[in-house]
């Protein structure tokens, strides 16, 4: 049998057993992400659409996915949705500005021989797709971290209805400031698992400081942790200035009426 | 009066503390832009480049990719030639897989032909990437105190800590023969645990349910996993495609599995007891039964983003491979099982890890408020 299958198998019944319906539709999620992942891919392959323009689509449609079908459309899903695509926008700004000037596109000199086989010259924009697969690795752990701050601020604003949008703003960034260590931690560890090997791999060959940290490899993956990390701190104020704004407007417009 | 006092007490170490970072950030980026003699090899600044040819490529067919000759002329900035010009050239595409185009003021590596000419010329080895990536470092790192004033400071150390870790287990597992890898990554895993939980959230309790429950958490799922691979005799997982192999793969493939789902799972855990504690906290005759109840919430709350962070943070990095095998026109499904298997693999581990610490991290904490209880 397939391994795959099977531990997605298990994830599923894990899902449910601990999560109920909630958890069912948590797994479902998880199937409607790969999927839009791969049409994303497809995308990317045609070279007349701006890879920017798909990644854009694509962090947006994640995003409706991940809040508004795993939870509910409410003041806290919409302004953790709104702060998602406003953090990302800012993100790819600055990681466009620092792919174009890194060089760390495509693929490095270690990997190229075992690609030999294949053409390298397919008309696509390699930049750009650098740019697009930084942003795409950090996308879960800005939604994440969206939810993780605007959820508790509406509970405040729940249990302290006449909370002015200051002391909301700064509720939201003390949440923040307790979260951002063990998510960029999450970051840390999930793409330093994934480096093991290329880790392990120029120790052996011994590499010197020097030329590990200016190859293409190395410092195309320590630049993705480093931008992840920038993205997930970014979020903090930006959700709770908005969040604030939403449910403290929403109050103030229920008075009027 | 002492309150005031003690505000600026505050203030003045908090300054101090600003001023000791900018100091950091002023010296490392001039270091950096002239630390040319600290490198072996030569270094070389474009200082003028001209288009020589431009051709049209139809390697595959329906696919146009342009390719570029360009010459560079650019100055030595270290060793013997230094200061001498040298003459490059240097051919690349317009997608740029494996090449690209430069332009004055990059830095590059280069190697010199050693025969005596008028004129120097030599090859681009590499590019001189170093100060672009202490500039991101930085901005990472100003962000995060900028947002979490102490509390990113501490996450920064905190990371900083685990990667002198992480090189420094890897050493030991390179320089002892007979050692297994899982074991010292293990063995990782535990001081990592330790260290980040309690730098970021001090000795107490919640703490030490949160250690407890991240380290049963990561090594159930890890005898899950391994167990799975037992049963179905690893049958759809495509180790040929791993890259950067030196060691037995699939010790690499496990260890870095454990590692990567660490982070993930102490997050889940230092969630679960952070919650139950403050419950307990604020109501202390609070049952059992709606402790599991609230904690049971939470924690669906929290296992679909989580297993979303790392889904995304895996598979992402596989879209320029995918791209360039679909486009040289391999088939759909050949692409995605040689691209995505072990990613996907790890993706699902680190999922059943996520989700079974809800349940260790809530009877753990449980367990540690019931102790509570009964001391006071």
């Amino acid at each position: 049998m397939n391994i795959l299958f099977v531990l997605a198998a298990i994830l599923l019944l894990l899902m449910c057993m601990i999560g109920g319906k909630k958890g069912a539709r948590s797994f479902f999620a998880l199937f409607l992400n790969f999927g839009v992942f791969l049409i994303t891919i497809l995308f990317m392959t045609n070279t007349r659409i701006d890879p920017y323009i798909i990644t854009l689509s694509a962090c947006a449609v994640i995003s409706y996915i991940n809040l508004f079908f795993i939870n509910e459309v409410n003041s806290t899903t919409k302004a953790a949705f709104l702060s998602s695509i406003i953090t990302i926008v800012l993100l790819l700004l600055f990681i466009v500005l620092v792919t174009e000037n890194t060089m760390i596109q495509g693929f490095g000199k270690e990997e190229i021989e075992e690609l030999s086989v294949f053409s390298l010259y397919i008309g696509v924009d390699f930049v750009k797709i650098g740019a697009s697969v930084i942003i795409l690795s950090t996308i879960g752990a800005i939604i994440d971290t969206a939810m993780a701050i605007s959820s508790p601020m509406r509970e405040m604003f729940l249990h302290h209805p006449t909370i002015n949008k200051k002391e909301l703003f700064t509720f939201g960034i003390n949440i923040g400031k307790d979260i951002l260590g063990t998510s960029t931690n999450t970051l840390f560890f999930a793409f330093f698992g994934g480096y093991l090997a290329l880790l392990i791999w120029f120790k052996d060959l011994s590499y010197s400081f020097g030329e590990i940290l200016n190859s293409k490899i190395f410092s195309a993956e320590m630049i993705t942790i480093l931008c992840a990390g920038t993205g997930v701190a970014l979020i903090i104020p930006i959700t709770s200035v908005i969040t604030a704004y939403f449910l403290v407007n929403t109050r103030e417009k229920e008075k009027i009426n | 009066m002492n309150s005031l006092h003690k505000m600026k007490e505050m203030g003045s170490r908090q300054v101090s503390l600003y001023i000791i970072i900018a100091l950091f950030f002023i010296t490392s980026i001039i270091f950096v832009n002239n630390n040319y003699s600290f490198y072996e090899r030569p270094i070389a600044k474009v200082i003028k480049t001209t288009l020589e040819k431009t051709t049209e490529s139809n390697e595959i067919n329906q696919i146009k990719d342009q390719l570029y000759t360009q010459n560079i002329i650019a100055q030595i900035k270290n060793g013997e030639e230094r200061g001498e010009n040298i003459q490059l050239t240097n051919e690349y595409s317009s997608s740029g897989a494996y090449d690209q185009e430069y332009q004055v003021g990059n830095e590059l590596f280069v190697s010199i032909d050693r025969e005596k000419k008028s004129t120097l010329t030599g090859t681009i080895k590499d590019v001189k990437r170093d100060k672009y990536v202490l500039i991101v470092a930085w901005v990472f790192i100003l962000t995060l105190v900028f947002v979490g004033k102490k509390q990113g400071l501490l996450s920064v150390i905190s990371l900083a800590v685990n990667a002198i870790l992480l090189s420094y287990a890897l050493d030991i597992y390179l320089k002892t023969s007979n050692i297994s890898l899982v074991l010292v990554c293990s063995i990782s895993i535990i001081l990592f645990t330790v260290l980040s939980l309690l730098l970021v959230n001090g000795f107490n309790e919640k703490t030490y349910a949160a250690i407890i429950a991240t380290l049963l958490g990561t090594f159930v799922s890890l005898l899950i996993t391994y167990l799975v691979m037992w049963l179905t005799s690893e049958n759809g997982l495509r180790y040929e495609e791993m890259q950067f192999i030196s060691r037995p793969y699939k010790m690499v493939f496990i260890a870095g599995l454990l590692i990567g789902s660490l982070g993930a799972v102490m997050d889940v855990a230092i969630t679960m007891s952070s919650s139950i504690f403050w419950l307990y906290e604020k109501n202390n005759e609070i049952s059992i039964k709606a402790l599991k109840t609230s904690g049971l919430e939470i924690g669906k709350d929290i296992m679909g983003t989580m297993t979303n962070i790392l889904f995304f943070a895996y598979i992402s990095g596989t879209i320029p491979m995918i791209i360039l095998y679909l486009m040289n026109s391999s088939a759909l499904g050949f692409t995605l099982s040689m691209n995505l298997s072990l990613e996907l693999a790890r993706a699902l581990a680190g999922g059943i890890g996520i989700v079974l610490t809800i349940p260790i991290g809530l009877y753990i904490s449980i367990f540690f408020v019931n102790r509570k209880r009964t001391k006071s």
